[in-house]
């Protein structure tokens, strides 16, 4: 079969076939099969629950298959842990970065394999050195002895691939690597993995952003369901291709911008008005900003922009230092409670971190931020009537509204923060990041949901690092560089290279 | 599908403590049958009473641990309690005591534990490991290390050993305070605002809740039960000894984590409190009767508080370990 693609067997780094693995009841793969050659950016393409991170998993040696053959180079290999695919030169950068944040660069990058060892212990200067040679190739201009903790997250990302490059990896597994980074710093990343790439390094590359797969890739592979469904060269391949073979009848309209009405609306209000908003931090540097009811604001940047702070200094979790902020001219004091109470409602940016309970149950979750005076007794008959409202409402996917949240998918434990901003009736709704790490599917009923919102008049602001997702779904396009504004766009004006200036601090 | 649905319903159906219910219940069948006095009656009322003060205590150190904090000043706080009682109702008739006791107790104690780790932000281990010295050590100071003898009245001894009618009256204040607690956790704003803070605090605050002051709070019910305990002790000692309740937090707070309430917080119930110290004093009670010398039960408590631990590790991560025995 893969005879097909046009390269001998022979030439294949990586064979992968009849791969199938099963998480309790659920059949993750099915009988799935990849093949990696040297040199190439191999693209995984599916939804989330397509089974992708299993199939690198497996192959970085992070689980087992539960059927199949896997063959580096010619060898058949059952990888019983991640060193014993490093070993053979697979390395998986997983999406949740594994660095120690206390250890130096050096120290994290030859962690578990410090090879510059003497009969003394470890030879640090020679470790420093040989790490340094490896972050040259990689373009990465930084002292080898500071704590990897201080660096920003795309750099951290790039000490992962120095890390599998110090195993001499020949096959380095990048799932998706790129969820956390800004524009440029994907850029950056991506001259790393042609580098690498013509350098003979086969490279597996997951995202969910079409643009980038688009963009990068050598050689695509599309799972669906757990299931192998095609494998193609990049040439001729284009966004319907991937997305017939992704999305199996459904919607795949998805990227056609449909620019809603309300900003245009003359019959709009003032709803919010933010003045000269500082932080205690500094990140967040005098921001002045008026949104009005039945819009949606997508307020774009770089990471560091200061965005994730703004908003969570509007809704009171930072601390103000200076500034105010005025809900339909009244002013909104600085705790959390405060906002929540003027209509100010935060969906927050990591849902694990900042909004999910996720041993608490959906209904809790969903009402977390309603609440009556702390002694009074909770009806729960009514809560559940509130609570089952919203599933119908946003189609929140769940069997038993009193079951953990942990046991939804993550689109669906989304929509249930969401509903929990609702559910508080608030005037702005302020979604960090709203669709990261969600699929297709998911995304576009989430873009849905927020149109008819504005519709029903609430105020959107909503942040993206997605400029994709900011031009979709916004009437207006705001770009912050350096905890400032520096831009306020409307949408028919707004061009990308407008908001990459901006955003970069070049505008005017 | 419909097995997903299946292993859900088996993992939500079965409340966390029913591993340790099932240990109780077989703990006490094997001593019926080998040691029938276990279950007479007198020894019956014996494990209550032994039993009231530590659940008394674990009701209210539920409230920390679910907010993913710890008390350890308990059983300082109990000798405080009742040293301050004993001194007063030298000057105030004992009913009148033990009101004033309640609240000013709890209002010290609380006060101090809570603005500290709730208000300021301190870590509720150091605080209250450093609060477990000063409260045992101003009982020392103020008794000059003497028990004081007490006549307890009618409520205090009802409270703490006595018969309510055919009722033994601690087991009237456990079941008392063990309902409200339970109504307070499963039915309140409060009670949720609890969980909430334990299971994801950041989710908390974010969510609009304050999260300070119900960390501050959790430590005001925790010195509430803390200072009826001391109350219910001169009860049953009829004397305030400042060396009463040492190193009762071991019992307590193993009796809470073997009853399923997660040490890092945000799960856990107040009926599994109640069993885990329950199974907890039948056991000490059960070595008394086998006549194995006293020594033993700190002992046995701290080989259980780990075993209850290891048992949540493994309950928690069923998947983990399912993925470890299949590599074997």
């Amino acid at each position: 079969m893969e005879m097909r693609i046009g390269q001998a067997p022979g030439d294949t780094r990586v064979m992968m076939e009849g791969i199938s693995k099963a998480f309790g009841p659920v059949q993750a793969l099915n009988d799935v099969k990849l093949a990696l050659y040297p040199g190439e950016i191999h693209t995984l393409a599916g939804e989330n629950g397509s089974g992708k991170s299993t199939l690198l998993r497996i192959l970085g040696g992070v689980i087992r298959s539960d059927t199949g053959r896997v063959i580096v180079e010619g060898v058949e290999h059952d990888f019983p842990n991640v060193r014993a695919a490093m070993r053979e030169g697979v390395t998986v950068v997983s999406q949740e970065l594994s660095l120690v944040p206390a250890l130096s660069v050096a120290e994290n990058v030859f962690l578990g394999h410090q090879q510059v060892r003497e009969a003394r212990g470890i030879n640090w200067k020679k470790t420093q050195a040989a790490c340094s040679v490896i972050l040259n190739r990689l373009n990465l201009d930084i002292d080898t002895s500071v704590p990897v903790g201080t660096l920003p997250q795309d750099q951290q990302q790039l000490i992962e691939i120095a890390r599998a490059l110090a195993f001499e990896s020949r096959v380095i597994l990048l799932d998706e690597p790129t969820s956390s980074l800004e524009p440029n710093e994907v850029e950056s990343l991506f001259q790393v993995m042609r580098q690498l790439r013509d350098e003979g390094v086969a490279i597996v590359f997951i995202s969910h952003r079409m643009r980038e797969m688009l963009e990068i890739s050598d050689r695509y592979t599309v799972l669906r369901d757990g299931r192998f469904i095609d494998t193609a060269p990049a040439e001729g391949v284009d966004s319907s291709w991937l997305i017939e073979r992704m999305v199996l009848k459904r919607r795949a309209t998805i990227g056609q911008a449909s620019v809603t009405t309300g900003a245009a609306a003359p019959g709009r209000v003032q709803l919010v008005e933010v003045d000269k908003l500082r932080d205690r931090s500094g990140r967040v540097d005098g921001v002045s900003l008026t949104l009005f009811s039945g819009e949606i604001a997508g307020l774009a940047g770089l990471a560091g922009a200061g965005r994730t702070e703004f908003v969570e200094t509007l809704v009171g979790y930072r601390h103000r230092e200076s500034g105010s902020v005025r809900v339909l001219d009244k002013e909104v004091g600085g705790t959390t409670r405060d906002a929540v109470k003027a209509g100010l409602s935060l969906v927050p940016d990591d849902r694990r971190y900042k909004s999910a309970v996720l041993d608490m149950s959906v209904r809790d979750n969903l009402l977390l931020s309603s609440r009556g005076a702390p002694w009074v007794p909770r009806s729960k008959s009514q809560e559940g009537a509130i609570v089952r409202g919203w599933v119908d409402k946003l189609r929140i996917k769940t069997s038993d509204i009193d079951a953990p949240l942990k046991t939804l998918s993550g689109g669906n434990q989304q929509k249930v923060i969401i509903a929990r901003c609702l559910q508080v009736s608030p005037k702005l709704l302020i979604l960090d990041e709203p669709t990261r790490g969600i699929d297709l599917g998911a995304r576009a009923e989430i873009y849905e949901i927020l149109r008819s919102l504005a519709a029903e008049g609430l105020s959107i602001l909503t942040v993206s690092s997605e400029l994709e997702e900011i031009f979709q779904i916004s009437d207006r396009v705001l770009v912050m560089h350096a905890g400032q504004l520096s831009a306020d766009i409307p949408r028919a004006e707004a061009t990308e290279q407008l908001v990459i200036a901006a955003a970069t601090g070049h505008l005017q | 599908m419909s097995n997903v649905g299946l292993s859900r319903l088996r993992m939500t159906a079965l409340p966390p403590w029913s591993g340790v219910l099932m240990l109780l219940v077989l703990l006490i069948i094997v001593l019926a049958i080998f040691e029938p006095a276990f279950i007479s009656m007198g020894n019956v009322n014996n494990i209550i009473r032994a039993a009231a003060i530590p659940v008394v205590l674990g009701i209210g150190m539920t409230f920390a641990i679910l907010t993913g904090g710890i008390d350890l000043s308990v059983g300082s706080v109990l000798a405080f309690s009742g040293v301050f009682l004993s001194i007063l109702a030298g000057f105030i008739p004992i009913s009148l005591a033990v009101l004033v006791t309640l609240v000013a107790v709890t209002a010290i104690v609380g006060g101090i534990n809570g603005s500290l780790i709730g208000r300021i932000g301190l870590n509720s281990f150091v605080v209250t490991l450093a609060t477990l010295g000063v409260f045992r050590g101003v009982a020392y100071l103020v008794t000059n290390g003497k028990t004081q003898t007490v006549d307890p009245g009618v409520i205090v001894t009802a409270l703490g050993d006595g018969n309510v009618g055919p009722v033994p009256g601690p087991l009237l204040v456990m079941i008392v305070i063990g309902l409200i607690a339970s109504y307070v956790l499963r039915s309140t704003y409060f009670g949720r605002d609890v969980y909430a803070v334990g299971g994801n605090e950041v989710a908390a605050q974010l969510a609009g809740i304050n999260t300070r002051s119900v960390k501050m709070t959790v430590y005001f019910v925790s010195a509430a039960c803390a200072t009826l305990g001391g109350i219910m002790s001169i009860g049953r000692m009829e004397s305030a000894a400042p060396t009463a309740g040492a190193g009762l937090e071991l019992a307590v707070v193993a009796g809470v984590l073997l009853g399923g309430t997660r040490l890092s917080g945000g799960v856990g119930t107040i009926a599994g409190t109640v069993i885990g110290i329950f199974f907890l004093t039948c056991v000490s009670n059960a070595l008394t009767i086998i006549g194995v010398s006293s020594y033993w039960q700190p002992i046995a408590t701290g080989v259980l508080l780990i075993a209850a631990l290891l048992f949540d590790r493994f309950r928690l991560e069923p998947s983990r370990r399912a993925k470890k025995i299949k590599e074997r």
